[in-house]
């Protein structure tokens, strides 16, 4: 760890990682609930679990992208972070705003909620992904704009390179479309229209620019080779990212009311989508192979290529499926939708955020380059267990799809929904079952950091 | 292999490359594909109801379509002059060609302008059919590329003018004068798909 | 000079690619904003009980298990075309009857609304339902 302020990000990243086991738990009641209808009914609702599996998603992303910068800004920028204490002061807010947020879900009916948190000053509340209490987006943005100045003002007083400014965009664009989900307008919509301005200019926008410098740190250091052809080659990238994903924004807008012509240019611009993923694969694969160093952390390198892949897969060739208007006619709306959205969030942003945890982790932990021979053995294990069942996940999710689809929307005689899930029910078993293998894989992966004691030393002494 | 960045001056040892920089002609190959299906995706669109594509096809003033093309055509002589020119080592010569590029530039956007109000007026707009989105769409968006190949040959002949190239280093001349090349072609196979081809 | 890649001409084109796509998304805004009012039944809102229904709908995170328009959780069927495949008496009754109870069935929990509420909410059914979804979804089962 080459500067002291870089330890703020270990909690977190700590934070992190227990937000992820809280996520997954919860995805593992949705799942149960799918086939066991009243599973837990009426404590926890599918809603209020699906808040706060999708909530604690978001958290957990924006912790661990928040611990990345703190931990390669100070790098990158060859200085000490602006103001660690305000990093720490910061974390301890969020967390507990997330905690309340999630003991809100719990506990207490949405609609309470909403009356308790003052949600008729300005309405903000029961949309998807932004069920935010008022009090919490404002948290949010006040976390966010105090973050955005502790990293901008280091970056100001060091060394501008290309991964911390490219890192900066997206998170300055990160903060600035979160604004939009203050704008909750009658007309449908155009609530529909503008929400899609936070979300889809988040994960297939600027999100991808975080990614991107991520990825670009973590090679330079995992593999010595040049910055000049690593950070060129990111700026190749996210130029195709946003020049394919800003007018893509169109594929959202297909079917709820906007004008058709962007049928035309949503699917032109979304199918292209893909080619930066695309890109993002050669670059990582090409850039590892020319590798200068054999560097000991074997399972940074693992998943820094597993993000590439998975996160090409995921959001590019699962995306590409159902983006064009034609099909997507049929698709908008079913399992199709979830197979998609699982595989495009965990290969690229929890695996990105996993990548840079396994890098950084064994520097903040005073561990050396990297955890011990077995704890990285545990740690590849715990990737290729989520990967793998994510994968099967997927595949599953897909199978139900494409069911749904055919029963109920492209038949001649079209089912109901209820009917129809009904039918489908095998791959939800199926689904689950691999959820539970992914969670056994996540538990695997907390357990790795305890594998061969806290520094290493003590594997080290065996051998 | 080396960084790329470093450039090998000596012609054996190079390796065949485009003339600019290498960043522009990702670029290039990028925007070449989206029009590219662009254009497929009109003639999937017209298939779809060919007499209505005829139909407005009609309406369409290709005096102005045919002024746009001898306008960009120049332009693109120009820029080619422009290039030679700092090749030669003038590097206010080639500002010059490269303003004269510019100014094809304007009048190709003055005539657009009129081909739109002429259009606007009528109360066609994007929304109106098919045909109509394709021919604003197609065209806004081509002209938008113009519009950004102004300002490029904008700020590259301002270096040029400033002497900021040499006969050796003058790849943003080149880049420039790609990206200008590569709107140029655009429009010579736009113009003929939504003017004149039945 | 030929043969050169550099960073700073990969920069350039990242920022002008983005604000040029920018512009032009800006510029499809605008116009879909114009072109809206022919197609979002915007004329439904008129009627205070639209805008209180969609705020019932979102206070009580409809969303979270329901896809209105396509878009939300996938647990329980598309409501965007629920007034057409229902009718407003229908709506009302069976979210008066939640939950079903049924063993093994998903369920829905009671809301406890007035009467008044289930109009606004049918009201706010009957806006989304004649929405220009562009003939989405393709049939009455959403």
């Amino acid at each position: 760890m080459q500067f002291k302020s870089q330890a703020v990000s270990k909690p977190y990243f700590i934070a992190a990682i227990g937000l992820f086991v809280a996520q997954i738990l919860f995805g593992l009641i949705m799942g149960l609930q799918y086939v066991m209808g009243d599973f837990l009914f009426p404590h926890i609702p599918f809603n209020v679990a699906r808040m706060v599996h999708t909530n604690a998603l978001i958290v957990w992303l924006l912790m661990g992208f928040m611990g990345a910068a703190y931990y390669l800004v100070p790098e990158e920028s060859e200085t000490e972070l602006f103001s660690p204490k305000l990093a720490i002061a910061l974390f301890w807010i969020f967390l507990v705003a997330a905690a309340l947020t999630v003991v809100g879900y719990l506990l207490v009916p949405y609609a309470t909620l909403a009356k308790m948190t003052g949600n008729d000053i300005i309405p903000t509340m029961g949309r998807e992904f932004l069920e935010q209490p008022l009090i919490t987006k404002v948290g949010i943005v006040i976390v966010a704009l105090a973050f955005l100045f502790n990293i901008t003002m280091t970056v100001l007083k060091g060394r501008k390179t290309a991964i911390n400014t490219v890192l900066l965009v997206g998170l300055w664009g990160l903060a600035i479309f979160f604004l939009f989900s203050f704008y909750n307008p009658d007309n449908v919509v155009r609530d529909k229209f503008y929400w899609w301005w936070v979300v889809h200019l988040w994960v297939e926008g600027v999100w991808e620019l975080i990614l991107g410098a991520i990825l670009a740190f973590v090679l330079i250091k995992t593999t010595g080779v040049d910055r000049e052809v690593i950070e060129k080659w990111l700026y190749v990238i996210i130029s195709l990212a946003l020049i394919t994903g800003i007018i893509g924004t169109g594929h959202h807008y297909y079917w709820i009311g906007t004008p058709e012509y962007w049928q035309w240019w949503g699917s032109i611009f979304s199918a292209l989508e893909p080619i930066p993923f695309f890109a993002m694969v050669i670059y990582a694969f090409n850039i590892v192979n020319r590798r200068r160093r054999e560097h000991p952390n074997k399972a940074a390198t693992l998943w820094a290529l597993g993000t590439a892949v998975m996160a090409f897969l995921g959001a590019g060739v699962w995306g590409f499926l159902h983006t064009l208007a034609p099909v997507n006619f049929y698709t908008h709306g079913t399992q199709i939708t979830a197979a998609h959205g699982h595989m495009a969030f965990y290969g690229a942003y929890a695996m990105i955020v996993l990548t840079m945890i396994s890098y950084a982790m064994p520097k903040l932990r005073g561990m050396g380059e990297a955890a011990s021979e077995r704890a990285q053995l545990t740690e590849m294990w715990s990737f290729w267990l989520m990967t793998v069942s994510m994968v099967f996940i997927t595949l599953f999710l897909t199978g139900a799809g494409v069911l749904q689809v055919w029963l109920q929307r492209y038949s001649e005689a079209p089912q109901a929904f209820m009917a129809v899930q009904e039918q489908i029910k095998i791959f939800y078993w199926m689904r689950e079952t691999a959820g539970l293998v992914f969670f056994t894989g996540l538990v695997l992966y907390v357990i790795s950091h305890f594998v061969g004691g806290p520094t290493g030393a003590k594997a080290k002494a065996r051998a | 292999m080396t960084a790329v960045a470093v450039v090998d001056r000596t012609p054996a040892a190079r390796l065949p490359s485009p003339p600019g920089d290498l960043a522009i002609w990702i670029f290039i190959l990028a925007e070449l594909l989206v029009f590219g299906l662009l254009f497929v995706a009109y003639a999937f669109a017209r298939a779809g109801d060919v007499a209505l594509f005829n139909h407005h096809q009609q309406g369409l003033d290709q005096a102005a379509g045919l002024i746009n093309t001898l306008l960009l055509v120049t332009g693109s002589y120009f820029v080619a002059r422009a290039v030679a020119a700092v090749r030669g080592g003038s590097g206010r010569v080639c500002a010059l060609w490269l303003a004269a590029g510019f100014g094809t530039g304007v009048l190709f956007v003055a005539v657009k302008f009129g081909e739109y109000a002429d259009k606007f007026a009528a109360g066609v707009s994007l929304s109106t059919n098919t045909f109509y989105m394709f021919y604003l769409g197609l065209t806004f968006f081509h002209l938008m590329h113009v519009l950004m190949g102004m300002v490029i040959l904008a700020v590259v002949a301002q270096k040029a003018w400033r002497g900021g190239y040499s006969r050796v280093e003058h790849a943003g001349v080149e880049t420039g004068a790609a990206y200008w090349h590569m709107v140029d072609l655009v429009w010579l196979i736009l113009f003929p798909l939504l003017y004149v081809m039945r | 000079m030929s043969g050169s890649f550099t960073t700073s001409a990969a920069r350039n084109i990242f920022y002008g690619g983005t604000i040029f796509f920018f512009l032009m998304f800006l510029g499809l805004t605008y116009n879909t904003e114009q072109v809206l009012p022919k197609r979002d039944n915007r004329a439904a809102l008129a009627n205070p009980a639209v805008a209180a229904g969609k705020k019932l709908w979102e206070v009580n995170n409809c969303i979270g298990c329901h896809t209105l328009l396509g878009e939300g959780a996938y647990f329980a069927p598309e409501l965007g075309n629920v007034y057409k495949r229902r009718g407003g008496e229908f709506i009302k009754a069976w979210i008066k009857a939640q939950p079903t109870g049924a063993p093994g069935r998903r369920q829905m929990p009671q809301f406890n609304l007035t009467d008044k509420q289930l109009d606004e909410l049918v009201a706010f059914f009957k806006y989304v339902g004649e929405i220009d979804t562009a003939k989405w979804p393709p049939n009455i089962e959403g």
